[in-house]
C-alpha cells in the first residue's frame, strides 16, 4: 500500500470515529455490571450445592460437591485418562464433522443452485431427517460394527442435517435482485457462484456449521454411551457402572467446556470470515 | 437507416411490437408499439403511472428481458442481453453487503488490468462524492449515498447509456432533490446517454431534454414532450410549472388538450 494511500485510510478512520457516538461513560459501567449479574446464580448454586454436600445433606455418592468434581478432574488429567480419553473424543468429532459437513455442503449447494437436484434429492433427504438419528444406531452397527466406523458415521449423519438444510434453503432464498446485477455484468454460472452466490450464503451457511458441530458433540454422547471403549462417553459409563458420580459430572463438564469452546472457534472463524458485515 | 454513421455513440433505437406477460391468470400485455429513438447524450425522462410498462421498457433496453416482439438497437447494433455498454440504476441500490464502496463500484471492471481499475474506481467515486468512504460498507451508508455508489458501479464500465429505474423514488424528498442536481452534473461530466424512469412529474421536467410520457394496458407511448428549458431549472419559475402541468395533463386528461398549451412555448 503506497503512502497515499495509507494516508487516505487514516482520514477514512478519522472520519468514522467522529461519527461513531460513544456512549456515555458511566453506561460502560452499567453494562459490565449488568454482565455480572449473570453469574450470580451460579456462583450461588455452586455454594449452596457445596455447602449441603459437605453438611452431608446431600449423599456423596449421589451428588459429590463441586471441589470433589473438580478434584476428580484434576485426577485423570494427572494420571492421563483425561488426555486419552478426550483426545479420542474429540478426533471423533472431527472426523465426523468434516464428513457430515463436506457432505452437506455438497448436497446442500447442489440441490440450492439447480432446481433438478432440489426435485430429486430433496423429498428423499427430508425424509431420512424425520427418523430421530439415534435410530440408526442399531443398524449401523449391525453394517459398520462396534469400532470406529459406526461412531462416525452417526456423528456424521448428525452434522449433515443443519448444514444441508442451512446452505440450500439460503441458497434457494438468494435475493434474486443480485442475481440480476450478476447477470448485468454478464458473469458466468462459475462466477456467478463464486462472486456472488458464496458470499450472499455465507451467514446462512456458518449458522449451519456451528448448528451441525453442536449435533456432532450430541451424537458423540450418544455414540460412546452406546457402545465405546474409549472416549469421555465411556468415562461417563463407567463411572455409572462404578457408582462413582464424581466421574460422570466431571465427563458432564468437559462436554460442556469442548462443546463451547468449539462452538467459539467456529464462531470466531464465522466473524472473521464475514469480516465487516458481523456486527 | 439504422446503419447511417453515428457521429457520437449512444443512440438507442427501440422498436419494440409488444411485449407480453404470461401468468396464470392468462396473458398481460405489458408493451405495444413502442418507437422511440433516443440521441446520444440525450437525457430522456419517461413517466407513467404504475403498470404502464415504464420499467419493463427499461429492463428491455438493459437486456434483462429478452423474450418480447421487436428489437432494441444501440448505435444500430441489435441487442440481445445485457452488456457493458449500459449501465443500469435500480430503486433499490442492490449493493453487495460484503464489499466495501471501492469494490462495489470495481464489481464490474474485473478484467481491467489492476491500476487502470482502481484508477477508474477513484475517478467514479470521486464524480459521485464519495471520497473518504471508499472502505465502508453498504450497511454503514445512508440511502442516499448508497444510490450514489450505485450509480458509480453503473457508470464504471464507462457505459455508452446509462439506465435509471425510478433510482431516487425510495430517498427523502430533500435528498431526492439533491440527487437530481448531481445526477445532472454527473450527466454534464460523462456525456452519456441518460434513459430514466420516474413517476414523479417534477422529477421528470427538472432533468430531461425529452419527457415520455406513457399510458397503461397496454403499455403504450403517450406523447412525448421536449423540455426546452435551461439548466439549472428553477421549479418555481412560471415556464417550469407551464410544462409541469403539461405533463401532468398529458398523464391525466385524455385528449391531450395539454399538446396545445406546450406548442405556444
Amino acid at each position: 500500500m503506497s503512502t497515499a494511500e495509507q494516508n487516505q485510510r487514516l482520514v477514512w478512520k478519522g472520519a468514522t470515529a467522529e461519527l461513531t457516538a460513544k456512549p456515555p461513560d458511566n453506561f460502560e459501567r452499567f453494562y459490565i455490571s449488568e454482565r455480572l449479574l449473570g453469574w450470580i446464580i451460579p456462583i450461588a448454586l455452586l455454594l449452596v450445592w457445596e455447602l449441603f454436600a459437605r453438611l452431608g445433606i446431600l449423599p456423596q455418592n449421589w451428588l459429590p460437591a463441586p471441589t470433589v468434581v473438580g478434584k476428580t478432574i484434576y485426577e485423570l488429567a494427572v494420571a492421563g485418562d483425561l488426555w486419552k480419553h478426550a483426545g479420542i473424543t474429540i478426533a471423533r468429532v472431527f472426523v465426523g464433522f468434516v464428513l457430515g459437513a463436506s457432505a452437506g455442503t455438497l448436497f446442500g449447494a447442489l440441490t440450492g443452485y439447480l432446481p433438478i437436484a432440489r426435485k430429486l434429492l430433496d423429498p428423499s433427504l427430508q425424509a431420512l431427517r424425520s427418523v430421530p438419528s439415534i435410530a440408526w444406531v442399531p443398524l449401523f452397527l449391525l453394517w459398520l460394527g462396534i469400532q470406529e466406523t459406526s461412531k462416525i458415521a452417526l456423528i456424521s449423519v448428525g452434522a449433515f442435517f443443519p448444514v444441508y438444510l442451512n446452505l440450500s434453503v439460503a441458497m434457494r432464498h438468494i435475493d434474486p435482485k443480485l442475481l440480476e446485477v450478476g447477470k448485468l455484468y454478464r458473469l458466468s454460472s462459475l462466477q456467478m457462484i463464486r462472486r456472488l452466490i458464496l458470499p450472499a450464503v455465507l451467514p446462512e451457511y456458518i449458522v449451519g456449521l456451528r448448528s451441525g458441530l453442536g449435533l456432532a458433540w450430541m451424537f458423540v454422547v450418544a455414540a460412546e454411551l452406546l457402545g465405546a471403549s474409549s472416549g469421555i462417553g465411556y468415562l461417563m459409563v463407567d463411572g455409572e457402572m462404578t457408582g462413582r458420580a464424581a466421574i460422570i459430572l466431571a465427563s458432564v463438564i468437559l462436554f460442556a467446556i469442548f462443546g463451547k469452546t468449539t462452538d467459539w472457534m467456529m464462531n470466531a472463524l464465522g466473524r472473521k470470515l464475514l469480516g465487516h458485515r458481523a456486527r | 437507416m439504422i446503419n447511417s454513421g453515428f457521429d457520437e455513440r449512444g443512440t438507442v433505437n427501440i422498436e419494440i411490437v409488444h411485449k407480453a406477460f404470461s401468468g396464470s391468470k392468462g396473458s398481460l400485455l405489458a408493451l405495444k408499439d413502442i418507437q422511440l429513438t433516443i440521441n446520444p447524450g440525450e437525457f430522456v425522462c419517461i413517466v407513467g403511472g404504475s403498470g404502464c410498462g415504464k420499467t419493463t421498457l427499461l429492463r428491455i433496453i438493459a437486456g434483462l428481458e429478452t423474450d418480447y416482439e421487436g428489437a432494441v438497437f444501440l448505435d444500430g447494433k441489435k441487442l440481445t442481453g445485457p452488456g457493458l455498454d449500459r449501465g443500469v440504476v435500480f430503486q433499490e441500490h442492490r449493493l453487495l453487503s460484503w464489499l466495501t464502496v471501492h469494490d462495489n463500484i470495481g464489481f464490474g471492471l474485473a478484467g481491467l488490468p489492476p491500476e487502470k481499475r482502481s484508477r477508474d474506481i477513484r475517478h467514479y467515486i470521486g464524480l459521485v462524492g464519495l471520497d473518504h468512504f471508499e472502505y465502508e460498507y453498504p450497511h454503514q451508508l445512508s440511502g442516499g449515498m448508497s444510490q450514489r455508489v450505485a450509480i458509480a458501479r453503473a457508470l464504471a464500465g464507462r457505459p455508452e447509456v446509462l439506465l435509471l429505474d425510478e433510482p431516487f423514488a425510495s430517498l427523502d424528498a430533500l435528498t431526492r432533490m439533491r440527487m437530481q442536481r448531481e445526477i445532472l452534473s454527473i450527466w454534464e461530466a460523462e456525456r452519456t446517454t441518460v434513459v430514466l424512469v420516474t413517476h414523479d412529474i417534477e422529477e421528470a421536467v427538472y432533468l430531461a431534454d425529452r419527457v415520455v410520457i406513457m399510458s397503461p394496458q397496454p403499455g403504450t407511448i403517450r406523447n412525448i414532450l421536449p423540455v426546452r428549458l435551461s439548466r439549472p431549472r428553477d421549479r418555481t419559475d412560471r415556464e417550469f410549472v407551464r410544462v409541469r402541468r403539461a405533463v401532468h395533463g398529458e398523464l391525466f386528461a385524455p385528449g391531450g388538450m395539454a399538446q396545445v398549451a406546450l406548442e405556444s412555448l
